[in-house]
């Protein structure tokens, strides 16, 4: 019996917010961007059909074409590799080290945040002030320094970028959390003899939702950027793979002489980021989510 | 207001410690022997030993963490293991260059900011607000390193209208102007992100305040429009005041890409070459100060917000 009340209050507070919402429309720039991130993923994907070249062997004889050379559109960088190949290919990489950390913490994140919002005081405490300690780093730094420590390689810079990412999904998760703790409907449930977990999972997860996917939208941004950094600096993914941090890296020896291949990386990176922030904003006028947790 | 500083002090210090702990941590998994790295691969197994002895890498790691940072207290960074010399002057002296960019990038990403977020506030449904919204969502997706390239390629090498690297000239450098002609490019880099930020908060708070019924009130009694912004202006301070300081914390911290790309000897520069040389006192040193830093910028957002906004000390 408990269960069907559970579905009922759930159904009818997901559905008063979507009514709200029923009118508002996702912006232009948002569907321009969510085009753009669809553009991207597809060439990722679809890399080994777009092109003949391989990402990681090139030709010396071809090396440091410009922009524009027959057979080489977006030029060859200092191994003769064709730019354009290892942009299309080095977006894997870029795009799930991007994805992949916010996933991770944006589960993690939304458990801890709904565990210290529904919990007790000392639940509460216990868990926010811990992440509190990671919040006295400058996340790019403690990025730096866990990705150091673990050693280079794409698989620990999405460790260290989860990390740095959960205690903000959590600060939000929580505080939207805290938000509806004594709300009508919650107090129902409670009411109604049904457990704090499926509350938690039933009630709650729903209605913060929409405010942590907004801003897990645009963290997608800044973990691709972060990543890109951490492979820029030589602590992501291993050379000679293709990946547009990396290829920064390569093609900075050439700034002087060739500094147009390296804005080919370096405006990608700004592209990609821009597109998913855009998203995210979007989504947020479009779900109704409020500002502040930005 | 004593007793609200005492608090706020108190809860600073469980995070500082929690800081330590996972400073330690982090820098015992690093892979690597920094004994091996200390005296070379010809080093024979006695003398290894008798060093790890006698720098008590052998003891137990609660022991180790406390000797720790019972010389961090006291101030004692201990020596770096490239450069073979104290790690305080070298983290301290790169800590001032840190500050120096750090404060010129957050005067320009505040001047930027408010003027942005102003516009966007106060202008909304025109034109004029739809860009200044553009501009400051663009600024916060903008990488470090991609502008700083950017800044370089097309303000730097290619018109020589601007150093690209260094904080002075190598030669007959030094003084302000020198100083000023080498932090532009690297402090706009640094502003960009930080320039969104306030742009937008400001914005929301701008908003938030300028519906409040005082400023209806101010508007019935006929008060200048100028009047009424100023008393808006003025409801704004307790959130700009939060603002700066999460933005010069997050500056402090953050400009390590700027600094590796122009050349800056801050400490993003310093821990990232200590990186890549295995200088694990250097790190530690370096993660610990930035840490200490930016705890200590709450403190006193926290102590000067507690003095203009008297609610908050309650």
């Amino acid at each position: 019996m408990t269960a069907t009340a559970d579905v009922g209050i759930a159904a009818t507070a997901v559905a008063a917010p979507q009514a709200a919402t029923s009118k508002r429309r996702l912006p232009l720039s948002a569907k321009i961007a969510g085009g753009v991130i669809l553009i991207i993923v597809l060439l990722a994907i679809f890399a080994p059909l777009l092109t003949s070249y391989s990402p990681t062997v090139g030709s010396l004889t071809d090396r440091l074409q410009p922009i524009g050379t027959s057979g080489h559109l977006l030029g060859t960088d200092g191994q003769g590799r064709d730019i354009l190949t290892r942009m299309l290919y080095g977006a894997r990489p870029s795009l799930m080290t991007g994805l992949i950390p916010v996933a991770v913490s944006g589960t993690l994140g939304t458990t801890l945040g709904l565990i210290a919002g529904m919990g007790s005081k000392f639940t509460r405490g216990a868990i926010m002030r811990t992440l509190d300690v990671f919040y006295a780093f400058p996340a790019v730094l403690l990025a730096i320094a866990i990705a150091a420590a673990l050693g280079s390689g794409i698989s620990n810079s999405v460790i260290a970028l989860a990390v740095i990412l959960i205690p903000p999904v959590a600060r939000v998760a929580e505080s939207e959390t805290g938000r509806l703790r004594s709300a009508d409907f919650i107090e129902a449930a409670n009411a109604s003899g049904a457990r704090k977990s499926a509350i938690a999972f039933r009630q709650v997860l729903p209605n913060i939702a929409p405010a942590v996917v907004v801003y897990c939208t645009a963290l997608i941004g800044l973990s691709i950027v972060y990543a890109a950094g951490l492979s820029f600096l030589g602590l992501g993914i291993s050379p000679p793979k293709a990946e547009w941090g990396l290829m920064i890296s390569d093609l900075q020896q050439y700034i002087f002489t060739q500094p147009q291949l390296l804005l080919v990386p370096a405006i990608a990176i700004l592209i990609a980021s821009v597109a998913f922030n855009v998203l995210g904003d979007g989504l947020r006028s479009y779900l109704n989510v409020r500002s502040e947790t930005a | 207001m004593i007793t609200f500083l005492s608090r706020r002090i108190a809860a600073a210090i469980p995070i500082l410690i929690g800081v330590s702990i996972v400073v330690f941590i982090t820098i015992k998994i690093i892979p690597g022997d920094p004994i091996a790295s200390l005296l070379g691969p010809t080093s024979t197994p006695e003398a290894r030993s008798e060093l790890t002895a006698r720098l008590g890498l052998n003891r137990a790691l609660p022991i180790q963490y406390f000797s720790w940072i019972g010389h961090t207290v006291r101030g004692d960074l201990g020596n770096s293991i490239a450069k073979q010399t104290a790690v305080r002057p070298l983290v301290f002296d790169a800590f001032k260059n840190t500050l120096i960019l750090t404060l010129f990038a957050a005067i320009l990403a505040f001047a930027a900011g408010l003027l942005l977020g102003a516009i966007a506030a106060l202008r909304r449904g025109k034109i004029s607000a739809a860009i200044s919204n553009a501009i400051s969502l663009f600024s916060i997706s903008v990488p470090q390193y991609s502008i700083a390239l950017l800044l370089i390629i097309y303000l730097a090498t290619g018109t020589g209208w601007f150093p690209s690297a260094g904080m002075y000239n190598a030669i007959g450098g030094g003084g302000w102007g020198d100083l000023f002609a080498h932090i532009v490019l690297p402090g706009i880099s640094a502003a960009l992100v930080p320039a969104g930020i306030i742009a937008r908060m400001f914005r929301s708070v701008v908003i938030d305040v300028m519906s409040m019924d005082f400023i209806d009130s101010m508007r019935a009694r006929g008060l200048s429009e100028r009047k009424i912004l100023w008393h808006a202006f003025h409801n704004t301070m307790p959130t700009l005041l939060t603002i700066a300081g999460l933005q010069l914390g997050y500056l402090l911290g953050g400009v390590i890409f700027v600094e590796t790309i122009f050349a800056w000897p801050g400490l993003g520069l310093l821990v990232y070459q200590s990186i890549t040389q295995r200088d694990l006192p250097v790190i530690q040193a370096g993660v610990i100060v930035s840490a200490l830093a930016f705890v200590l910028i709450n403190l006193i957002v926290d102590a000067l917000h507690a003095t203009i906004d008297p609610r908050v000390r309650a």
